[in-house]
């Protein structure tokens, strides 16, 4: 349904947007809050916990890791220590996750202490990706803008949830592309990776012969929820009338999630148009 | 945001407004403004002296010598040619005023200025003050004097025409049909009928039985403002009428405020009364007494109507073209309304005149209108269409861009009506409004949507006393989005519909009580959301459970006039909402997630709310020109508008009512002050009012739109308040028109689950609101006016923070709509020109200039990482509308 979603979004977007001019804005700051980003993922080297903490608005967008945090993962009775290897950052290379298995994060920090669990999805197959011309939007050139197209097939009978990556030329691509089978659900699925290339970076667009990676996470339903309401409420792009907090998974009071993901990715070349 | 994206309609209006030539024709206008607003006049016609001697003359010659000696012209009524009053004068170089102060001060006409002539006219509150009572009658018992009144010129009839008694308390207005009932003592009596745009009459009638008297009031030739406003009597009805935080406005007024693109527009009119606001430019709703946009019931002829909102909010719904008269009531509403929480906005559309056959119409910038009425049997039976579209996107195909000139992007729609006069008793009425909206890209993606209702009324009377409306409505909104990615095509619907009963009576039991009571019964069927799929895109079609309610109510309400002055308004409205079959019904847990559901097999009743409603009013008469009324209603609401983005969208969802989602219910308290000043010429109003809100309904955060799980999956719950005060001051007399608002008021929330369950503001909480309307007839030929607006920002939320996921920046919120957009103000000019103007055709033109000096008002603002600076963010605010001129040319004949 996120094309629909999209669609609508444009639509309005475009009607409305007509005069823009960057304004002085007297905002309040909240104290800095922490922010844990914990992933485990079936592949070697995909456990890890990046942990950083909010700045005023008004600051630069240089974000400090923040070091001293003890960093656990179990599973299955056994406890993984997360060794810090870089500023805010901690690893433990030896935990690979396996799909179907559960998993606990503990972050102790400042002495207080953070949780999440999340459950590993089985992987689905991405079987194929291809690029097709957007209707609707154009690159700064004039030329049609291009859109990365995935395609898989859907598990019936359970609840899935993906969330899709895409880089071109090994550039990640910011937009949070998730997606759920509420109305696909057992089916060969075809969805566009829409997206809106707001800064006109030329780096951003998917031109013939640039190299077109996606990666395709199946997340659990609640690492689902916190990036749906990332990318809706917290994003700043106005278009809700109540932005919000995301929902994280993690207790404790922080911000942020902990997801433990299996992935497929594909990587093709961008054929010509 | 995008600077080559999406398709931009906005930009593609925007060149066309702002032609050169229309920069040219608003310099023209602007020069014969500055040029003809030189003093025209030096001396007050009753300064004039005059030296006449006359002895024992009859009024309307006597006037007429006046005008001969002093050269000064008098404008009066049949009332006042008519009367057999005589007059005597002896004056010698005497100022006109010293002279008809002399002349007329045994007798009940009172005499003002107007432009460069003297209006006289009947007055019966001087004698009253005077003392000089009516002479007793010794005729006893009562009896009751009914009929209906109409303009003699269209025959359409009058609604808020006021029957009184000359030198009396005794007085009455009519009904929403044009019908009065008025008992008064046996004997002689003289009844002034009066009506916004009639030329005032004054009926002598003898009481003897019950009577029947239809009533044909003729239009005022003069047109002048001020002749139609004075038709409100001195001291008069709305002083002693319990009814509390209602505004009215007639068309004429309307007509008269400059707007957007110069299509008048009644919705965009009222936001400028107090306690009326805007809900911000581009979106085509409004918000009363801190109430949410879905919390008005708007009626057109008794049909609901569920988006009032062209273009994405641009325009409304309603074509003044085809409506008669507009009356809203900020929440105070009388028993025979219900359903909503905030207000009633009840519009009744022309009968089509059934006197003879009249073509009217306009052409603007981006609309033209036609309107077509007539007779279908004279005096008998009438018809009205009126129609009008937009053809903005006829530029469109001009575009290069094969995207745009594909595009299409347009609103039309037609009113019709049809009304018969069955005899003295009976008369039938048909009314339809069809109206739809299509934008759509490229030709294959779009959204469409409209509304449709009709509505079949039969008046009957009963007796002199016994009045009785009975309705057939039906009304439908729908929307369908196209879209067509690569080889995907989906098409979504979506369509709410209700088919409604409704008996409304009137009853005059005499001893100073009216009663009216009545029925409704609606049964609405809602279709959330169909989804049809092709291609590869691996959604499957599918279509939400319908939901099917009966809505049903029964009221009775008393008006008492206790004494001349006190009068009291109390009643019950009792509504049972069911919520019904067929349907599965869930329970859902604190997360939202569902923990059980039942089916209900169809026409079984999942659960009926039922909600008494008391509504009392009263009025409190201090003296001739000033009074309070104090207040209370409850309204209770189970269909709930579920919106989530800024502007609010066709495709917000309607709900109704179900196991989970409760009615809300409004408690509103108010009590207000009411003064004439300057003799009449203003008129001053305060209200205050308190407001408790319960089961108010709001998405949770990071709901999900576009699910197929239950939408209360998606919804929490709370309750709200709202207070204030309202001020207007209103003159209505003389080449200045207009009024002053102001409102300073607070909104408030407090929902389980949001903004740590602490009272937040409103999004429509808006601590000041100011609005003022003037609008000045400089002559003959040229009308000028001028709105102005001011009111403080929307309560909105701002990030207090930021940090990264993933390596991008994202926003930390901390309290909902603890911020402010900036305050918002505007100024609006117009001017209308009479060019031709016969007895059979006349036609005008009319400027406007929407935001006159331009300012750059916040639509919104949004946060981004600044695209020069990526190491910094800022904040963008986003301005839709900075002058934009408009020409319209009306015609009529």
């Amino acid at each position: 349904m996120h094309t629909i979603r999209f669609f609508a979004f444009l639509l309005l977007l475009g009607l409305f947007s007509s005069c823009e001019k960057a304004i002085d804005l007297k905002l309040d700051n909240s104290a800095p809050q922490y922010v844990i980003e914990g992933t485990v993922t079936d592949e070697t080297g995909g456990a890890k916990v990046l942990i950083s903490q909010s700045k005023n608005f008004t600051d630069d967008n240089s974000f400090v890791g923040i070091s001293g945090a003890r960093v656990t993962v179990e599973s299955d009775g056994n406890v993984y220590q997360f060794d810090a290897t870089g500023s805010g950052v901690y690893q433990n290379l030896a935990l690979k996750g396996i799909p179907g298995h559960t998993y606990n994060l503990t972050v102790k920090l400042d002495g207080k202490t953070y949780t999440s669990v999340s459950t590993m999805p089985q992987p689905v197959a991405l079987d194929s990706i291809y690029v097709v011309d957007d209707e609707f939007s154009n690159n700064k050139d004039k030329t049609k803008q291009r859109l990365a197209t995935v395609k898989y097939t859907d598990p019936a009978g359970i609840q899935n949830y993906y969330r899709f990556i895409q880089y071109i030329d090994n550039i990640k691509e910011k937009t949070i592309f998730v997606d759920e089978d509420e109305f696909t659900n057992g089916q060969t699925v075809n969805s566009r990776l829409n997206f809106n290339n707001d800064n006109d970076a030329p780096t951003r667009e998917i031109r013939t012969g640039k190299q077109l990676t996606v990666e395709m996470e199946c997340i659990d339903k609640a690492v689902y929820k916190y990036f749906y309401s990332l990318t809706n409420g917290a994003s700043g792009d106005g278009n809700n009338a109540a932005p919000s907090n995301p929902q994280s998974n993690i207790t404790g009071g922080v911000l942020g999630y902990f997801s433990a993901y299996s992935i497929t990715r594909k990587t093709i070349t961008v054929p010509a148009n | 945001m995008k600077k080559n994206g999406p398709p931009r309609f906005s930009n593609l209006i925007y060149p066309l407004m702002k032609l050169q030539q229309f920069l040219r024709i608003f310099f023209c206008m602007v020069l014969m403004a500055a040029v003809s607003s030189k003093p025209v006049f030096a001396q007050s016609p009753l300064d004039k002296t005059v030296t006449i001697n006359l002895n024992n003359v009859p009024l309307k010659q006597a006037l007429d010598q006046l005008t001969a000696a002093s050269g000064v012209r008098f404008t009066y009524n049949e009332a006042v040619a008519s009367s057999d009053v005589k007059i005597t004068i002896n004056a010698k170089g005497q100022s006109l005023r010293q002279v008809l102060e002399v002349a007329l001060a045994a007798y009940p006409y009172v005499f003002t200025e107007l432009d460069q002539d003297i209006l006289i006219r009947y007055d019966a509150m001087k004698i009253k003050k005077s003392g000089a009572g009516p002479a007793a009658n010794p005729v006893t018992g009562k009896y009751t004097i009914s009929g209906t009144i109409t303009s003699k010129q269209s025959g359409e009839t009058m609604i808020g025409a006021t029957v009184r008694v000359a030198n009396g308390a005794q007085g009455t207005s009519t009904n929403g049909y044009g019908f009065y009932s008025l008992t008064l003592p046996a004997g002689d009596h003289q009844l002034i009928v009066s009506a916004v745009g009639q030329k005032t009459m004054v009926i002598p009638i003898s009481l003897t039985a019950d009577k029947r008297l239809n009533i044909a009031l003729e239009d005022n030739a003069q047109e002048l403002q001020t002749v139609t406003i004075t038709a409100t009597p001195q001291g008069g009805r709305d002083l002693k009428s319990p009814q509390m935080g209602v505004e009215k406005l007639s068309i004429k007024e309307i007509n008269n405020v400059p707007v957007l693109l110069g299509e008048h527009d009644v919705i965009k009119t009222i936001q400028l009364l107090p306690g009326i606001k805007s809900a911000g430019e581009g979106s085509g709703g409004f918000y009363v007494r801190g109430g949410a946009t879905d919390q008005n019931l708007l009626l057109l002829d008794e049909a609901t109507v569920y988006n009032a909102s062209h273009l994405l909010g641009f325009f409304s719904t309603f074509n003044s073209d085809a409506i008669k008269n507009v009356n809203i009531y900020k929440g105070d509403m009388p028993a025979q309304y219900g359903g909503r929480l905030s207000s009633v906005v009840d519009i009744k559309m022309n009968d089509g005149n059934n006197q003879q056959f009249g073509v009217s119409g306009g052409i603007g910038v981006i609309a033209a209108r036609l309107n077509v009425e007539g007779p279908i049997q004279k005096g008998k039976s009438s018809f009205l269409i009126s129609a009008r579209r937009t053809y903005a996107d006829a530029f469109l195909k001009f575009s290069k861009d094969t995207m745009i000139n594909r595009s299409q992007l347009y609103f039309y729609d037609i009113n019709a009506k049809a009304n018969y006069i069955l005899g003295d008793k009976d008369r039938l009425y048909v009314s339809g409004y069809f109206g739809k909206d299509v934008l759509s890209v490229d030709n294959v993606n779009g959204i469409n949507w409209g509304n449709t209702t009709a509505t079949l009324r039969w008046n009957h009377i009963f007796n002199n006393r016994f009045f009785s409306n009975t309705s057939f409505i039906y009304s439908n909104y729908d929307y369908e989005i196209k879209l067509k990615q690569d080889v995907n095509n989906y098409n979504i619907t979506s369509r709410i519909h209700d088919w409604n009963f409704k008996e409304d009576m009137q009853y005059d039991i005499g001893g100073d009580h009216s009663l009216s009571f009545g029925l409704n019964s609606i049964y609405h069927t809602i279709k959330p959301g169909e989804i049809s799929a092709t291609g590869n895109s691996g959604i499957i079609s599918q279509k939400l459970e319908t939901r099917y309610a009966f809505d049903n109510a029964a009221y009775i309400s008393d008006t008492w006039k206790a004494t001349d002055r006190f009068s009291l308004t109390y009643g019950l409205r009792l509504s049972a909402f069911s919520v019904l079959g067929e349907g599965t019904f869930y329970n859902v847990n604190a997360d939202g997630d569902i923990t059980d559901s039942k089916h209900y097999n169809s026409g079984q009743v999942v659960k009926t709310y039922v909600n008494p409603e008391p509504r009392v009013a009263a009025a409190f008469q201090l003296n001739d020109i000033s009074s309070v009324k104090a207040s209370y209603a409850r309204n209770a609401q189970n269909l709930h508008l579920i919106s989530n983005s800024t502007p609010g969208s066709p495709t917000d969802k309607w709900v109704a009512s179900t196991n989970l989602i409760k009615p809300e219910l409004a408690d509103q308290f108010s009590i207000g002050y009411y003064r004439d000043l300057a003799e009449h010429k203003y008129e001053f109003t305060a209200e205050i009012y308190y407001k408790r809100l319960q089961n108010q309904v709001d998405y949770r955060n990071g709901a999900n739109i576009f699910t197929n799980q239950p939408i209360e999956t998606q919804l929490l719950y709370g309750k709200g308040r709202a207070y204030g005060a309202e001020f207007m001051i209103k003159k209505k007399v003389g080449r200045l028109t207009g009024w002053v608002s102001y409102t300073l008021s607070k909104s408030e929330r407090l929902i389980d689950g949001i903004n740590n369950n602490q009272w937040y503001n409103a999004r429509q909480d808006r601590t000041h609101d100011l609005a003022l309307v003037g609008i000045y007839k400089l002559n003959e030929k040229w009308t000028l006016s001028a709105n102005f607006v001011y009111y403080t920002g929307d309560a909105v939320t701002y990030p207090s923070g930021k940090y990264q996921i993933d390596g991008v920046n994202y926003y930390v919120y901390t309290n909902r709509n603890g911020s402010r957009l900036p305050d918002y103000n505007r100024l609006d000019l117009g001017a209308t020109k009479q060019l031709k103007k016969t007895k059979k055709y006349s036609s005008e033109l009319t400027f406007s200039l929407y935001n006159a000096y331009g300012n750059r008002n916040a639509y919104r603002i949004f946060f981004r990482d600044n695209k020069d600076d990526p190491n910094r963010t800022e904040a963008v605010k986003t301005t839709l509308f900075t002058y934009v001129p408009s020409i319209t040319y009306n015609f009529k004949f």
